[in-house]
């Protein structure tokens, strides 16, 4: 029916770095939407090395190698099935893992991951995707299709600004709206001699949010597979997550309990 | 002085012209004879006393007339030139006796460069190390790493060494030295059919003492326009060129870094502990390694920010990846960084500390002429 048909939002994080927080943070993202109650799908396309199984401790029975597979079948069968669940007290959204096989990494056609993500965010709320670092065919797509781009940086050396300077530059040629592409800073009290004053003006624009650095409680979200957002530890870094998730969905966050009734989840997983 | 008294044998009519034109223009060079027959070279052109001989590679027969020109003429220097430069027909060449090969028609500058730049001890051929840098991730250390490496190398031995920056979209190599390079690996990729050696040497930027950068892409778009081929000919060239030649390449397995982990004689896995799921990424990247039959001789692993930076830290990292570790590397980072924003080099800030002596360590490793096995750390 049509009025079940929703297209929804793709948030894709990317950055010129790496480990610059973008598997971090997309995890958080994804969570916090998953908590507001918006059906919310993350999709890992760090092809060969993503971490998100990882850092949320998933054991996937399906990856993106089956989806594409699915697609390319043209089968009509709905890929939800084919996801992975993540779910931890009463808040859960749905993973696209990363091929198992290095060799299926490599290999994935970028069209047909796009073809996936079409289809698929014709289900969610939100379609979250985690990317590598780099103007790649694949993430170059990625940016077309998205809704918002987030392209996260860190105050860390010059060559590593420089390369911010350089992405950006490269984003903007590109020529999508102003507000598609927003710039968020992470860890910017790291340890660090620059400035942020300087890096804002090397890039030539302001940041439009910032996370703080704070090293001990990502450590242990990666190390407990549980994310920031759903651990009940209100650090400073865990209000700037919630609100950057606010500034994206328009409005201001909720601070009460996950909803857990009759989420568009119950109504699949019954 | 020297002069530098060149005898031209050239078989094709026109080139014969062009290059006398360009021999003639070039200061310090005289052109004191030449030939399109290289039988009346060989019998005529002693009692012109050349001492560089330039010599076409494109004619038939060219491997014992390069023999008879070497008896006929002990003391000079001969250059091949040919229409393209060849791995297998250059090294042939050199082998045979010639100094260098030469791609046609040359400018000045090279024709210069092949004289000059090329009187330096005899570099490896055969026997250049190639290395491949290849990390699973970004943020390995490995731009760090190979700068130094590079420098250390040099020091210890006094051999050339030459660094590729392949890292195609973001590489930092020019910028750890401070360098604003004229012409870089774009350049350099564009130009392989006409390049050799000799020419691909200047698109190369002196760092130090006997150690050279080819400089990375200037933007990400660029990357294209690097093909593999080119890529492969210019890691060919840069083995006759250097004794030692480290490669930079972007992170995972992605066209270029697999080519150049193929052309390389050792091929390091850099990664950096970040207490992550580091680990698990490098034994993925083993696995692919591990298809070539002797991987346990050409995959090395070379661990970053390792603290404490101890043999028995070493020794536990071994353990746990089930694959030995050739070397590791203490964090330095805001050394490494304070450094860097200077566009100067760790090593050179603080020669004892830690993070030298790791280097030291490793290019001491690299140099030693026989391999051993002893975990002296
Ligand atoms: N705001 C932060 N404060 C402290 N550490 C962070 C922060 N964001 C990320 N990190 C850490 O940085 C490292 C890299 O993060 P990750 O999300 O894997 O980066 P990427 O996906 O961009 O490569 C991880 O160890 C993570 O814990
Ligand atoms: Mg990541």
């Amino acid at each position: 029916m049509a009025e079940e048909q929703i297209n929804g939002v793709i948030i894709t994080f990317f950055s010129t770095a790496s480990a610059v927080g973008k598997t971090l943070i997309s995890i958080n993202m994804a969570s916090e939407l998953a908590r507001e109650g918006y059906s919310v799908c993350l999709a890992d396309f760090d092809l060969q090395f993503g971490d998100i199984r990882n850092y949320l401790r998933l054991t996937p029975e399906y990856t993106i190698t089956d989806l594409c597979d699915s697609i390319k079948a043209d089968s009509g069968n709905s890929l939800m099935p084919m996801l992975t669940t993540y779910a931890y007290e009463g808040v859960s959204f749905q993973v696209i893992p990363n091929p198992t096989k290095l060799e299926e990494a490599y290999n994935l056609s970028p069209e047909t991951i796009i073809d996936v993500l079409k289809n698929l965010r014709m289900q969610y709320d939100y379609i979250i995707v985690d990317t590598t670092s780099m103007f790649s065919v694949l993430n170059l797509a990625l940016l077309d299709i998205s809704t918002i781009v987030t392209f996260l940086g860190i105050v860390d050396f010059i060559p590593t600004i420089k390369n911010m300077k350089i992405g950006n530059e490269t984003l903007h040629t590109l020529n999508y709206d102003s507000n598609k592409i927003r710039l968020v800073l992470n860890r910017s009290d790291s340890k660090t001699h620059i400035q942020l004053k300087d890096v804002v003006s090397i890039l030539g624009e302001d940041f439009y949010h910032i996370l703080h650095n704070d090293f001990i409680s990502a450590r242990e979200s990666i190390a407990t597979g549980i994310p920031l957002v759903l651990n009940g530890q209100e650090s400073e870094l865990t209000q700037e997550l919630r609100a950057l998730v606010a500034r994206y969905t328009n409005k201001g966050y909720k601070t009460m309990e996950p909803q857990k009734k009759n989420s568009w989840l119950s109504k699949i997983f019954s | 002085m020297i002069n530098n008294n060149v005898m031209l044998v050239e078989g094709n009519r026109l080139y014969l012209e062009q290059l006398s034109n360009i021999i003639r223009e070039t200061e310090t060079v005289t052109l004191v004879a030449r030939f399109r027959d290289a039988k009346d070279a060989l019998g005529q052109g002693m009692v012109f006393t050349p001492n560089i001989i330039l010599l076409d590679a494109d004619t038939p027969n060219i491997m014992n007339l390069l023999e008879e020109f070497h008896q006929a003429y002990p003391h000079a220097d001969i250059i091949c030139t040919g229409e393209k430069w060849s791995a297998e027909s250059s090294s042939l060449y050199v082998n045979a006796g010639a100094k260098c090969f030469l791609v046609k028609p040359f400018s000045s500058e090279e024709l210069l460069d092949a004289i000059f730049a090329f009187s330096k001890p005899a570099t490896g051929g055969k026997d250049a190390k190639v290395m491949t840098f290849f990390s699973p991730k970004g943020k390995s250390g490995k731009t760090t790493l190979i700068a130094n490496l590079a420098m250390a190398i040099s020091r210890k031995t006094n051999a050339s060494v030459g660094i590729i920056d392949a890292d195609l979209q973001f590489g930092d190599m020019a910028f750890f030295f401070n360098l604003k390079p004229q012409s870089t690996i774009v350049e350099a990729a564009r130009d392989t059919d006409f390049l050799s050696p000799v020419s691909l040497n200047s698109y190369f930027v002196p760092v130090a003492k006997n150690v050279s950068i080819l400089c990375g892409t200037k933007e990400p778009s660029l990357i294209d326009k690097v093909s593999i081929h080119s890529l492969e000919t210019i890691i060919d060239m840069a083995r006759t060129m250097f004794q030692y030649v480290l490669i930079d390449v972007p992170a995972g397995f992605n066209p270029t870094s697999i080519a150049a982990a193929e052309m390389a004689d050792t091929t390091y896995i850099v990664t950096m502990l970040n207490g992550g799921y580091e680990v698990q990424h490098i034994q993925r990247s083993l696995d692919i390694f591990s298809t070539w039959p002797d991987y346990r001789e050409r995959v090395k692993i070379i661990l970053t920010r390792v603290e404490p930076c101890t043999i028995t830290a070493k020794q536990e990292m071994e353990e746990i990846i089930g694959y030995p570790v050739a070397g590791i590397i203490p964090n330095a980072y805001l050394d490494v960084a304070t450094a860097a924003d200077d566009g100067r080099m760790a090593l050179d800030l603080k020669p004892n500390s830690p993070l030298s002596q790791r280097i030291n360590y490793l290019a001491g490793k690299i140099t030693k002429k026989k391999q051993d096995n002893d975990d002296d750390f």
